[in-house]
This record gives C-alpha cells, sequence and structure tokens, in this order.
C-alpha cells in the first residue's frame, strides 16, 4: 500500500472547472472519505488519481512514483464504480480473473486468487453466474472482489454503496470498514453521504463547486468546521445558521436582530465577532448545543415552532428565529406545537461565529 | 359510483370501437402490402402465353416453375447470365459489408467516445452525406472511375456504395456504443488493459448486435443499389441483379413471367436475411432514432 | 492534522492557462486515427464529386466526355435552368411526389404503428410482413407495380373491371394525369413500413402509468392519443418525417424503372431530370448545374436533419 498526493490538481471542461486547484494528501493505509454535494467534482477527482481522464493542472503521485503521465494500467490501482461496471458478458469468476489475466498471471494463481477472494466475500457460489443474474447486493460484493483480487497500491471507491437499500448499506459499510483494517489498505471513498464519510474514514475532504474546502479528520470538521458550507453540510440535522449584525454597546458586544432583539456575547466570541471584515455576522450552532424554553431566560432569543417531529428516543423541531430555521432537538416529553412561540438559547462556548461577507469561520487570532 | 361505473363502460365501448378499425384497418393494409408480391409469384408460375390473357387467369391453369428453371440452369444462355449476376451481387455486397464495417467500428467508437476538435463538423458531415441522391455525385464519380480504369470493374461499385454504407453504418454503431457504459472500458484500463484491449475485449463482444445489424443494412443497401451499378456497368459478365435483369428481359417483347420469377429470386436472399435477424435489423434502426 | 482553507467565495483562485486550439489537437492525435480511414474514403467519393460538380456547373462541356474540351461560361447554365419552364414544371411535380409521398406514407404508418402496439396473436408476423415491402429493392417493386399497372394484362384493372367500377382497363402510368400519382402509390407501399418501425419503437416510449392515469381521469381514446401519445411522438415523428422527405426527394429508381419520367415528362422529377439531362442528353454542365441547385436546397433540409439526429449528444458522458 502507498501514500497518495495530489498537487494543485486541476480540471476543466471550457469554462466548467470540474476540479479547481485541489492538494491533498493521503497518508499509507488511510481511509479519506471524498465527499460533497452532487456534482461538486468527486468523481472528476477519483477519476484523475485513476487516470481515466487527462489533467488540465497539477501532479499526482502514488507511493514514490510520480503517475501524472502514467495509463491507469499502469498505476496499480483498483476502483469500484457506482454502478458496479461488471463485464455483463463474463461470468463472476471471468470478472474477478480478468485484472489477474491482463497481468499475465499463471492460470493456477489466478484460481487461487480467484478462489480466495470469493470466500472472503462469501460469493463462492455465485461464481458461474452472470452479472444480470445476481442481486444489487451481489453485484457490489463482485465489484469489490474485483478490486481485492490484485495488491494494488491503493483502492478508489466511487459511491460504492448508493445504488444498494438502507439495510445493506449499512452492512456493507461494516464489511467495508473491517477489509480496509485487516488489509490496512489506502482508500479514497467518495460518497455524496457525510454520514458515510463520518462513520467511515480517517479523515474527509469535503469538497464544493470543485474546490477542497475541508481536509481533516471527522471530529475535527464537525467541530471546527471553516467555513458556513462544510458547517451545513457536515452532521444532521444541519448546522442552523442564522444572519445577524454586530453591534458594540459600551465594553458589550451583541447580535442584534432586524426585529430588534439582542444576543449579548461573551469575551471570547465578541473578539471573533469583531474580527469579522463588516458587522455582519451568522451565528451558527448544532441542535444537541442549542436549548429550547417556554419563557425568556436571560441570553435567549425568541422564535416560533415550524414543525415537529418526534423519533421516540428524541424530538427534533424546526424554529424560526429571525427568518432563519434552526433545528433544535428536546426530550420526547417536552411537548412542542407548530406555531408556538418558544425561546432559544446558544451555549456560548459551542456556538460558532461566521463572518457574514466571507462565510469563512471566526477564529480568535493565535 | 354509477357515474364512474357508467364512464368505465363508455370507456370499454369505445376502446373497442378504436380496436376493431384498427383491425379493420390492418387488414387492408396486409392486403395492400402482399397482393403485389402474391401476383408476382403467381405471374412467375405462369407461360409466357398465360400471362397475356385478359381477364388474366387469378390462378394459372398449367402452373410451371418452367421459369425458375430457366433462371438457374448454367447451360442455357438466360441461365449462365442470371447465375452471373447472382454471383456478382453476392461479391460487391459482401464485400463493401466487410470494409463498411472494418471502417466504421473504429470511427464510430471514436465519435461515440472522444471529444476531440472538429468532432461535431466531421461527424455532421458525414451525416449529411446520406442527404444527397446518387446522381449528385453520378457525374464526376463517373468521370473520376474513368480516369482511374474502374468504369466496367467491381471496385467502382464497392467504393462508391461505401460513401452510403459508412455514413449508415457510422450513424447506426455509434447508437450501439453510446449505449455501453464508458464505466466498462475504465474498469478495464484500470484492471490492467490498454485502450485498445478495453475496446477490443470489452466493448467490441458487448456491441456485436450492432455490428450485425450494420452488416445486414449494408448489405442488403449494396445488393439493391441500382444507380451506380446502372451507370458504370455496361459489361454483362460484371453486372448485378437489379440492372442485369433489366437488360434481361426489355430487349424485345418483355417476358413477364420469366421477369417477375427473376425478381422473385432477387428478393430471396435479402427478405431471409432480414426475416432471420429482424430482431436486430429493427433495434438498431430504432436506437439512433429514439434513445433520447 | 492539516487543515485546508476553505473556500466559499472563490474570486481569488487563479484561473488556469487555457489550452490553445493547435495544442487540443495534438492532444488528441491519436483520436484522428480512428476516424482517419473513413474520412478518408469519404473525401474521395464525395469531397472531391463535389467540388467537380460545382467546377463543372460554369462550364460548357462537349457530349463527349473529352472534358479538356470545355470552357467556361459563366452563369449560363444556371440561367439556362431558371428560365426554363421544364424546370418549374419538374419542380412542381417534385415537390408534390416529395410531399404527397411523405404524408400518406407517414399517416400509413402512424396507422399501422398504433394498430400495433396492443400485443396480440400474430403480431410479429404480421410486422414481419408489413416490412417486406420496405427490405425488397426499388427496382423489384417497380416491375412487379408496372405489371400491376400493365394497360393490357394489368392485375388492377381486371379486379377493377371484375367487381364493376370500371368498364374497361384503366391506363395508369402510360397517361399525363395519372402516372406521377400511380406512382405515388408504388412509393408509399414501399415505405410506409418505414415510418411504421420508427413509431412503434417511439410508441414504446410513451409511459403506460400516463395512459392509464389520463384513463382514470376519463379521457377518450382520442383524447389519450392527442394529450398523451402524440406529444411523446414529437421528436421520432420529426426524425421520420425529415428522413422520409429526403429520400423522396431523392427517388430515382420508381420513376426511372415505371416511366422513365414519361409519358411527356409527367412524372420526370429532379433527380430523374438529371440522370436524363447527363446520360441521356449529356449536357454535363447544366446536368451539374441542376446537382449545385439541388445541393443547395438539400443543404438547408440537412441542418434540420443534422439536427434532429444529432439531438442530445453532447449530453454524453467522454472518456
Ligand atoms: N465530460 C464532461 N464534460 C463536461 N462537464 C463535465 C464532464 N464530466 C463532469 N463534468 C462536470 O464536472 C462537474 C463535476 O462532476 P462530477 O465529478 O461527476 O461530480 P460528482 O461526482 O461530485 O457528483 C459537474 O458540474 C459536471 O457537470
Ligand atoms: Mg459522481
Amino acid at each position: 500500500m502507498a501514500q497518495v498526493v495530489l498537487k494543485d490538481v486541476v480540471k476543466n471542461y471550457g469554462d466548467v472547472y470540474a476540479v479547481n486547484h485541489v492538494s491533498l494528501t493521503v497518508e499509507d493505509g488511510e481511509f479519506v472519505a471524498l465527499v460533497g454535494p452532487s456534482g461538486c467534482g468527486k468523481t472528476t477527482t477519483l477519476n484523475l488519481v485513476a487516470g481515466l481522464i487527462p489533467m488540465s493542472g497539477g501532479t499526482i503521485s502514488i507511493g514514490d512514483r510520480d503517475v501524472t503521465d502514467l495509463d491507469p494500467k499502469d498505476r496499480d490501482i483498483a476502483m469500484v464504480f457506482q454502478n458496479y461496471a461488471l463485464y455483463p458478458q463474463k461470468s463472476v469468476y471471468k470478472n474477478l480473473a480478468f485484472p489477474l489475466q491482463m497481468r499475465k498471471l499463471p492460470k493456477d494463481e489466478i484460481d487461487k486468487r480467484v478462489q480466495a477472494a470469493a470466500k472472503t466475500l462469501d460469493i463462492v457460489h455465485l461464481l458461474e453466474r452472470k452479472p444480470r443474474e445476481l442481486s444489487g447486493g451481489q453485484q457490489q460484493r463482485v465489484a469489490l472482489g474485483r478490486a481485492l483480487v490484485r495488491e494494488p497500491r491503493a483502492f478508489l471507491m466511487d459511491e460504492p454503496l448508493s445504488n444498494l437499500d438502507a439495510k445493506l448499506r449499512v452492512q456493507m459499510r461494516s464489511e467495508i470498514k473491517r477489509f480496509h483494517q485487516d488489509l490496512n489498505a489506502t482508500i479514497i471513498y467518495v460518497t455524496h453521504d457525510q454520514l458515510e464519510a463520518v462513520t467511515m474514514s480517517d479523515k474527509m475532504a469535503v469538497m464544493n463547486g470543485g474546490f477542497l474546502q475541508q481536509y481533516d479528520s471527522p471530529a475535527n470538521v464537525f467541530a471546527n468546521p471553516v467555513n458556513m458550507f462544510v458547517a451545513s453540510f457536515v452532521g444532521s440535522p444541519a448546522m442552523s445558521l442564522v444572519p445577524l449584525t454586530a453591534v458594540t454597546k459600551g465594553t458589550d458586544v451583541v447580535l442584534a436582530s432586524p426585529e430588534g432583539w439582542e444576543l449579548p456575547l461573551n469575551a471570547a466570541n465578541a473578539k471573533k465577532a469583531l474580527s469579522a471584515k463588516s458587522n455582519k455576522v451568522v451565528l451558527g450552532g448544532r441542535h444537541s448545543t442549542i436549548k429550547v424554553h417556554k419563557a425568556q431566560v436571560p441570553g435567549s432569543v425568541p422564535g416560533k415552532v415550524y414543525t415537529v417531529e418526534p423519533t421516540g428516543d428524541v424530538t427534533f423541531a424546526q424554529v424560526f428565529v429571525s427568518g432563519a430555521v434552526v433545528n433544535v432537538s428536546v426530550d420526547p416529553t417536552f411537548l412542542l406545537r407548530p406555531d408556538e412561540p418558544v425561546f432559544i438559547e446558544f451555549d456560548q462556548n459551542r456556538m460558532h461565529l461566521f463572518d457574514g461577507e466571507t462565510e469563512m469561520a471566526l477564529k480568535l487570532a493565535d | 359510483m354509477t357515474a364512474i361505473t357508467e364512464a368505465a363502460v363508455t370507456q370499454r365501448k369505445g376502446a373497442g370501437g378504436w380496436r376493431w378499425s384498427g383491425r379493420i384497418f390492418l387488414l387492408l393494409l396486409l392486403g395492400f402490402t402482399v397482393m403485389p408480391m402474391i401476383w408476382m409469384f403467381i405471374t412467375s408460375l405462369k407461360t409466357g402465353f398465360a400471362a397475356m390473357q385478359y381477364p388474366p387467369q387469378w390462378w394459372p391453369s398449367e402452373p410451371t416453375l418452367e421459369n425458375y428453371w430457366r433462371l438457374i440452369d448454367p447451360s442455357g444462355s438466360v441461365g449462365r447470365d442470371f447465375v452471373q449476376y447472382f454471383l456478382n451481387s453476392v461479391w460487391v455486397s459482401t464485400l463493401t459489408t466487410i470494409l463498411a464495417v472494418v471502417v466504421a467500428v473504429p470511427a464510430a467508437y471514436a465519435f461515440s467516445r472522444f471529444r476531440f476538435p472538429g468532432r461535431t463538423f466531421l461527424f455532421f458531415a458525414v451525416l449529411l452525406r446520406n442527404m444527397f441522391p446518387a446522381v449528385v455525385f453520378l457525374v464526376p464519380l463517373f468521370i473520376l472511375m474513368k480516369a482511374l480504369g474502374l468504369v466496367n470493374t467491381h471496385g467502382s461499385l464497392i467504393l462508391t456504395y461505401l460513401t452510403f454504407g459508412l455514413p449508415l453504418a457510422i450513424w447506426l454503431l455509434k447508437g450501439f456504443y453510446d449505449n455501453i457504459p464508458v464505466q466498462l472500458e475504465q474498469a478495464a484500463r484500470i484492471d490492467g488493459a490498454t485502450r485498445f484491449q478495453a475496446f477490443f475485449l470489452i466493448v467490441m463482444p458487448l456491441s456485436t448486435p450492432g455490428i450485425i445489424a450494420t452488416s445486414i443494412y449494408s448489405f442488403i443497401g449494396a445488393w439493391n443499389e441500382y444507380i451506380y451499378a446502372y451507370t458504370f456497368l455496361t459489361r454483362h459478365d460484371q453486372m448485378t441483379l437489379p440492372v442485369g435483369i433489366q437488360r434481361f428481359f426489355s430487349e424485345n417483347a418483355t417476358d413477364w413471367p420469366g421477369l417477375m420469377a427473376a425478381t422473385f429470386m432477387m428478393s430471396i436472399p435479402v427478405v431471409v436475411l432480414f426475416l432471420v435477424l429482424q430482431r436486430y435489423f429493427v433495434r438498431a434502426l430504432t436506437e439512433g432514432a429514439v434513445k433520447h | 492534522m492539516s487543515t485546508v482553507q476553505g473556500q466559499a467565495i472563490f474570486r481569488d483562485v487563479p484561473e488556469p492557462k487555457r489550452v490553445g486550439l493547435r495544442q487540443k489537437v495534438w492532444n488528441s492525435r491519436f483520436d484522428y486515427l480512428y476516424v482517419a480511414p473513413a474520412i478518408i474514403v469519404m473525401l474521395i467519393v464525395i469531397g472531391y464529386p463535389i467540388y467537380y460538380t460545382i467546377e463543372l456547373s460554369f462550364f460548357n462541356t462537349p457530349a463527349s466526355l473529352a472534358l479538356s474540351a470545355k470552357q467556361f461560361n459563366g452563369l449560363d447554365n444556371y440561367v439556362t435552368i431558371l428560365t426554363s419552364p421544364i424546370f418549374w414544371k419538374v419542380t412542381w411535380q417534385t415537390v408534390v411526389w416529395t410531399v404527397v409521398s411523405t404524408f400518406f406514407a407517414f399517416m400509413i404508418g402512424l396507422g399501422a404503428a398504433l394498430a400495433l402496439h396492443r400485443e396480440f396473436a400474430g403480431r410479429g408476423v404480421l410486422r414481419a410482413i408489413l416490412l417486406i415491402p420496405w427490405v425488397v429493392s426499388a427496382v423489384a417493386a417497380s416491375y412487379v407495380w408496372k405489371w400491376l399497372y400493365h394497360s393490357d394484362f394489368g392485375a388492377i384493372s381486371a379486379m377493377l373491371t371484375q367487381v364493376g367500377l370500371v368498364d374497361k382497363p384503366i391506363n395508369f402510368i402510360d397517361n399525363t394525369s395519372t402516372s406521377l400519382y400511380a406512382l405515388i402509390v408504388v412509393n408509399v407501399w414501399k415505405e410506409f413500413s418505414f415510418a411504421m418501425i420508427m413509431l412503434m419503437a417511439g410508441l414504446q416510449t410513451v409511459p403506460d402509468t400516463l395512459l392509464r392515469a389520463a384513463q382514470v381521469d376519463g379521457a377518450s381514446p382520442w383524447q389519450r392519443f392527442w394529450h398523451v401519445t402524440f406529444p411523446h411522438l414529437r421528436g421520432v415523428s420529426m426524425v421520420t418525417l425529415l428522413l422520409l422527405a429526403v429520400q423522396n426527394f431523392n427517388s430515382f429508381i420508381i420513376p426511372w424503372i415505371m416511366t422513365g419520367g414519361g409519358p411527356a415528362g409527367s412524372s420526370d422529377i429532379w433527380i430523374t431530370h438529371i440522370y436524363q439531362l447527363a446520360f441521356g442528353r449529356q449536357r454535363w454542365g447544366v446536368a451539374s448545374a441542376y446537382a449545385v441547385i439541388l445541393f443547395i436546397v438539400m443543404m438547408v433540409l440537412g441542418y434540420f436533419y443534422v439536427r434532429a439526429l444529432t439531438k442530445g449528444d453532447d449530453a454524453r458522458a467522454a472518456t
């Protein structure tokens, strides 16, 4: 297994920049999730690493080799496609054997490896079938098997689970994770599902509009999103964002709403708010850090319940605060009705502040 | 409730009326379609004398296969020529088909998969060819063939047949390649195949139905071609069937039963080919036009 | 842990440099190898003739093909054509031939496609039989119909007299007022099944659920056809009509074999006329000028043709 390094990678189709100056290092044996909304350039990035499409700029190296100008076959990688891309005219056995045949392995060696991979993935009984005679989950296993028969330097997976039903997806998720641990494999895993990325990866690379937004461990991305996009993309329900105005009142700094209410900030947050380019500041909070009150308490702001979604363990609700939707969660015994006026309290130590102009997270200067 | 039932009854009545008018229409259409074919066959079973009667014998009083024997009997002059025409047609159509497919496969693949500068222009140019009638090209091609010394050779036909065979083949095959997911080739290339191997080992086997369909089209097109053959060939031993049979029978008084027998024989190969491989034929035609 | 600076606002990122056309051509040089053989063949047998036709159209040519003796005469050939009454007569006949043939072939094909859409015993066989006229050569069709139309022994006249519709055999194709229409019948016979097969495929793209929804809403069969089926067929219909029109405009074999354009030019259409000019009267220059005019007309039609055929092509992904 090997390290994969992308340096300043660019891919454009005319005026459309599918991948825009992306730099990224995947360490040997690391599981990196490439995550972002549909059309943000994940597949294109993966295809560039695989060498399936020519790059417009930048370099890629795998291990200690610069592979920028190499053919896919010479990059020694394996890939699992979203639609599986099994060869329809070949049996499962031949599908698994194909990469080995292309590398001119002896017949008995091929057989040994195919049987071993089939055993690992529990598809021995399917070896003689054609892909169209398999269920989606079985096809998925065969696609994994085809990547597994070789010992590539890295595995690339493009939304491998997105065509499976929910239950199978959870099961395959743990199998792929298991497989990563057993092989100590370097894996770049593309998904549009942030939950998949958070649960499976060592590090996640969040993309949007062709740009790499943030590259860090899931815990860090969750705790310190660099900008409003990452904040609202990672976590479910999404982080709530309320656009407000920072106003200095004597020694205090408050966030003021157009409706007239004011939220006083503590010293650290006040400093952050003042570092914004203008007085426009966006307040962010995750549902787990927000308290809901039926009566006004100090530091709370007024809102109105919009929807209530009991899930059993916990009740989620959406509350309108100064025109923005704020996701909150409350104990199921705490009854809320739509249109009920409530008061929302943000935790000063865990709230996020963003620059309203640049959309970047506001941080304390070191 | 009643309203719904009523509506349903009217529905069924309406649909039934439609179905019946549809059946009657199909029956009439079937008659229109087969009547000429049946009359061709009946006439071919008549003697020259029996054909020239009015009102006609709707079924020959003395049906005979004489006209067919004459065509395939190589000891007679008629048979000798007809067999020669037949063989010429087979040879020209087969060679045209092979060349068209061999040249069209890579071109269609490139038009489907690659985005090189000028691609759209070249593809349009290729498709545009089918807009123009053979006659537009006839004069200069005739002069060109004369200059190349190809008049009265099958080479002139094969070369010109490619002009209509190729665009059609490229268009049809491109439709097939468009429907084969790119990911299959990508997978193959990652599995260690070169671009060419990915095409040859993975895509080619999947496009076999397309190649079969394209071959039938080329073959039938070449088999039925008339204008170029009519213009470029003047020597009897070179002629293909469509021109050949004409020369045969219209010199003096037309031998209608003989002509009908020859027409029948000429149609057999393409009709049989079509009936056997109908599936591919129809699919290829509709793939390009309907898939969007 | 490396944390990359997020870029919520993308303006300040440098644009990658543009790739020039020459560079692009060079980068895809291997792609051209695939299309090269096809393009070379097409250039020889199409590019060259087009060039040569245009050139010849400006020359007065000797009847023999000793073209070294040709003389430049500017636009004379074009003037000759456009001022000749025959040109306008042939043009009118070509329009009638093209429009009427296309209309009936399409309508019959549509009717057949609709009637064949529902599954019933023998449908496959029926479809195959209906397709035969389209598969057999136009030469065969022409001879058979010539025999059916025969003025003395023709089966059609005989049938009509026996039923009592007419009292003596009709002369269908040796008659200046009926020849063109008699030929159109043959043409429609030959090509209606092309429209049928295209429209049958088009019908398969009409979602069943929509038709059923319309039925539940109380739409009559006619309303269902008009509001649900027909809009779905628009694309296929366009392509089919265009292909039929182009094919009919370019027809040669049926009129040439059945009447030779006669009698008295009453079934002459553009292509037969050009052929007659070139290979009958050996007026190569005038024939070439005719071809160039036709060419220009076709280019206009061709624009729509190519557009219809390549619709949605650029949306498909490339390797
Ligand atoms: N062959 C292509 N031609 C033009 N644009 C493309 C092509 N492939 C991808 N794109 C564009 O690049 C962007 C990123 O695509 P992709 O990498 O497939 O996104 P993702 O996998 O994240 O959903 C999209 O806007 C897409 O439209
Ligand atoms: Mg994707």
